[in-house]
């Protein structure tokens, strides 16, 4: 009996919906009829490194430490990127060493670590020699002109060349997957697809108007995954088990909201004066600061170096900024829709690491914490943007809310894999 | 108490050469690229992200966040923060300045390695000509670096020209963090001797220094290169604009037709004096391109007139000394002046002797070197410096080394006018910018003109030291023609010494300083 784990980077419940109903994933409308077809509620923030970090290890970021794409070092106000290295919980294919795990393309799994069985790291990976394990298997990879992923890059220059690169990527994907699917001996098998997110964030409004340019090849792309999706079916049996999933919904994004802008302007923000603005040269007179996307830190004396509230008022100036959230508003529309306190959503024992307050903004509307930002409000280039509450959960053959819960959670799939098994 | 600043204490690992730039992410739409790594983006939503192969557990990190002050990996000096054991390449190791360099950053605690081709000692037997301060063949030099000072130098005999495979396999070896290159022939005369020779050198030092940034581009991207120029590539312009540093500042404007541009950060003129320094001027557009496609970074050192024979390694033992010459070709002015007045050559001035030049002594050199080592540019930088202390005119100079012979040493000198040579101006404004060395890098001359002077004199009357230089007078006198003449230059005048030293107010004048 094995185990397939197929990962729809951003896509959310409403899309799968649709495509699925719509004959454009015919194969995966077939696994739904006959299976589980939830909602599932992402990470806080509905980040893919906490998602992933949280859906491989079955833990929540108190536990598994990963809180955001970019941290700050401990002690320090300097931007360190989180790696697999700094993953405190073990993902599921490390606690069970016995079971040989082909793993492709799941994000924050860079570098790749020593497992039984292969490891092709997924975004951020950027150095193909240390996002592959074992590394004899490098030479094939580059035969076949693998990718990790698509270079992001082209998209500011040119849809078409972006695009292009998407396509290649996929084929590239499904390439590497064909081999090993059927050169190597395995138990669990998981396979993520980023293109969808990356073709998300630049052509949301694509995929929603029908009359756009490039509406057609943004169905293209999931009728390729859906290809892959029916082969992956054809040739398991009844005893296997097989789930789809994503890490966080979409939806559509018209502003970004520059929220250590705001921070600044109301007085709990400030950098030195004739220094970069860069985390680095926080001013002791600042309260509090934000890490993208929305995570919320005091400025606690003894934590940070310009570190100026007392232990004994960070409660206060934690009230005072829910009021400051609170109040935010755009067009008369208030920009945020819930603030989340630390102890609320983590638990375990990375939380002296965890932000003290994470918000969640109401739709369409994008928190940033650049800390050069020039102006409250912004319109991005960007037409769509991660949602929390709308990643999905498919899981072949019929099963009760004990086993996959109605509501179920990134952090719930590993319970749920192992129910199932 | 707060520490002194540094000159680079408040640089970061983006001037680091021990990080790689891994790629660059843009968070917003969960996107990578790894092309085009270098380029910081205006986008500031886009992060660089970098690794350190000294410290891997720092994973991938904003490489602005750590300054050199910070980072346990560089080490307070007396030239600045400097990386723990650096590894520094020179290119041209066995020449007057690379050799003295050598012992001197491995002094500093550097890791140094270095090539030659021994081209220089080739040149001046082809010359007939010699070095009057003896030196060693590498093999000795390397052992007594080892013996005396406790230095190991990582030596491979290669040509840059012709042995760019090899050169390419040193570089994987040492994964050097600076590249020093003199590996250059560094002669006006010998570049203006005929045909054969001016293309000898053109190829020498432009398609070898090429080949260099080449090699770089595909084995040590992230390496600096500290590569010499010299003053002589802007000429004497004789509207008297200030010599730059290699760029207008960024309030100059050009002024014409009623119109204005800013010429802010654009390469000034260049006006070279000889086909040598044509080379040199090549280099520059060369390096430039290089950083411009490939995000290489460079210090181009104009270096002034260099001059003197002393720092402590290479007086530390008679096997460590670095090579003098006096000949016509590769002799420097000062060194020349300074081996007439030993063996009781009138001092020659060439026409009107009124040439003005910037100089700097061999050990205020090695420092300015040191500080540039130290300071890496940042990728993609091209960036340059007017290495020199002070300037002076050929006469004053003559003057000053008749003065310090004739009153410490008792010797008899004279200065002589003979007929110019070269095509230069014999009489120019000057005024060169050099601003950047101790302003930036914190370079403070310790090297009086006239103490140096003085440590010269003391070497080369040493019995054995002026039997050398006597055995070759008959090549200090030139007879390379820019014009292609082949003969003896003539004596114009034997000048009264002492008469012609102008006073501070009218050197100013004549300087339009």
């Amino acid at each position: 009996m094995r185990t397939i784990i197929i990962g729809l980077d951003g896509v959310p419940y409403g899309v799968i919906k649709n495509l699925t109903d719509t004959g454009v994933m015919k194969n995966l409308s077939h696994v739904i009829e006959d299976g589980v077809f939830r909602q599932m509620a992402s990470s806080i923030p509905e980040i893919s490194s906490i998602a992933w970090s949280s859906i491989i290890t079955g833990k929540n970021p108190g536990e598994h430490g990963i809180f955001g794409f970019m941290d700050l070092a401990p002690g320090t106000y300097r931007l360190f990127f989180p790696n697999f290295f700094n993953l405190k919980a073990a993902p599921f294919w490390n606690t069970d060493s016995s079971k040989k795990s082909i793993i492709i393309n799941v994000p924050s799994t860079y570098p790749a670590r020593e497992l039984n069985g292969v490891l092709i790291s997924g975004f951020v990976a950027l150095n193909i020699n240390k996002a592959v394990y074992p590394p004899a298997l490098i030479p094939k990879l580059t035969e076949m002109e693998y990718q990790i992923d698509v270079d992001s890059n082209k998209a500011h220059k040119s849809m078409d060349l972006f695009l292009n690169d998407l396509d290649k990527t996929l084929k590239s994907r499904i390439k590497a997957y064909h081999y090993l699917w059927n050169s190597q001996e395995w138990d669990t098998f998981m396979l993520v697809f980023t293109g969808t997110d990356r073709l998300f964030h630049f052509l949301w409004d694509a995929y929603e108007n029908t009359t756009h340019k490039y509406h057609e090849t943004v169905l293209d792309h999931f009728r390729q995954i859906d290809e892959a999706i029916g082969e992956i079916v054809d040739s398991i049996d009844d005893n296997d088990t097989l789930l789809f999933l994503s890490d966080h919904g979409f939806e559509e994004l018209n502003v970004e909201v520059n929220i250590n802008f705001y921070l600044k302007k109301n007085g709990f923000l400030a950098l030195k004066n004739g220094k970069e603005e860069n985390f680095v040269n926080i001013d002791s007179s600042t309260k509090a600061f934000a890490l993208d996307p929305s995570r919320i830190y005091v400025n606690l004396e003894g934590k940070y170096p310009a570190g100026s509230v007392k232990p004994e008022d960070k409660e206060r100036v934690i009230e005072d900024l829910v009021s400051l959230f609170e109040l935010l508003e755009i067009d008369g529309r208030k920009v945020v829709k819930k603030i989340f306190r630390c102890e609320e959503i983590y638990y375990g024992p990375y939380l002296d690491y965890a932000p003290d307050l994470v918000l969640l903004s109401n739709k369409g509307l994008n928190l940033r914490a650049n800390i050069k930002a020039k102006q409250l409000f912004d319109e991005g280039i960007f037409t769509g943007k991660h949602s929390q509450e709308d990643a999905f959960l498919v899981v072949k053959g019929r099963y009760n809310d004990d086993i996959v819960p109605e509501m179920p959670t990134v952090a719930d799939i590993v319970a749920i894999k192992n129910k199932l098994n | 108490m707060e520490k002194l600043k540094l000159h680079n204490s408040d640089l970061t690992c983006w001037n680091c050469p021990a990080i790689d730039l891994a790629g660059k992410v843009d968070f917003r739409a969960c996107g990578q690229s790894t092309k085009e790594l270098a380029k910081i983006s205006e986008d500031s939503d886009t992060y660089i992200m970098a690794e350190c192969h000294r410290r891997p557990e720092l994973g991938l990190f904003d490489p602005m966040g750590i300054t050199f002050e910070e980072c346990p990996e560089w080490q307070r000096t007396a030239y600045g923060y400097m990386l723990k054991d650096m590894r520094v390449m020179i290119l041209g190791i066995d020449g007057y300045l690379g050799w003295t360099l050598a012992l001197w950053l491995g002094k500093l605690g550097c890791n140094v390695s270095g090539v030659d081709n021994f081209s220089r000692r080739d040149w001046l037997k082809e010359r007939g000509a010699h070095t009057v301060v003896p030196i060693s063949r590498m093999t000795e030099r390397l052992s007594a670096a080892k013996e005396v000072l406790d230095i190991d130098i990582n030596f491979r005999q290669l040509d840059l020209m012709n042995d760019r495979e090899r050169l390419k396999e040193f570089m994987d070896e040492i994964k050097p963090d600076a590249i020093v290159h003199y590996g250059e022939c560094p002669s006006a005369p010998y570049s203006m001797i005929d045909a054969e020779h001016a293309i000898g050198v053109q190829k020498n030092n432009v398609l070898g220094t090429l080949g260099v940034l080449f090699s770089m581009r595909d084995i040590v991207p992230e390496t600096s290169l500290i590569k010499l120029g010299t003053m002589g590539e802007y000429g004497t312009p004789l509207t008297g604009r200030p010599l730059f540093e290699g760029m207008f500042p960024a309030d100059a404007v050009l002024t014409w037709d009623n119109r204005e541009w800013s010429l802010g950060g654009e390469l000034t003129p260049r006006d070279p004096v000889s086909f040598y320094h044509v080379s040199k001027v090549q280099d520059t557009y060369n390096i430039v391109e290089a950083c411009k496609y490939w995000w290489l970074r460079s210090y181009d050192v104009m270096q002034g007139v260099i001059f003197g024979v002393y720092t402590e390694q290479v007086s530390a033992d008679p096997r460590l000394r670095t090579r003098l010459d006096i000949d016509e070709w590769f002799g420097t002015v000062i060194n020349r002046f300074v081996a007439q007045a030993v063996i009781g050559l009138p001092l020659t001035l060439y026409g009107a002797g009124e040439q003005i030049r910037g100089f700097i002594a061999l050990e205020d050199a090695m420092q300015c070197m040191t500080r540039l080592i130290a300071s890496p540019p940042e990728p993609g930088q091209y960036a340059v410096v007017n290495q020199m202390s002070g300037y002076y005119s050929l006469r004053e100079l003559a003057e000053t080394v008749a003065k310090i012979g004739k009153s410490e040493f008792n010797l008899p000198v004279k200065i002589q006018r003979l007929e110019n040579p070269r095509v230069e101006s014999e009489r120019h404004p000057f005024e060169p910018i050099y601003e950047n060395l101790p302003k930036r890098y914190g370079f403070k001359p310790q090297v009086s003109l006239e103490e140096e002077i003085y440590r010269m004199l003391k070497l080369l009357t040493q019995p054995k030291i002026k039997t050398r230089i006597e055995e070759k007078r008959h090549h200090i006198v030139p007879k390379t023609w820019w014009s292609g003449e082949k003969r003896q230059v003539e004596t114009i005048e034997i000048l009264p010494s002492g008469s012609q030293v102008e006073t501070e107010e009218e050197k100013d004048e004549a300087y339009g300083r």
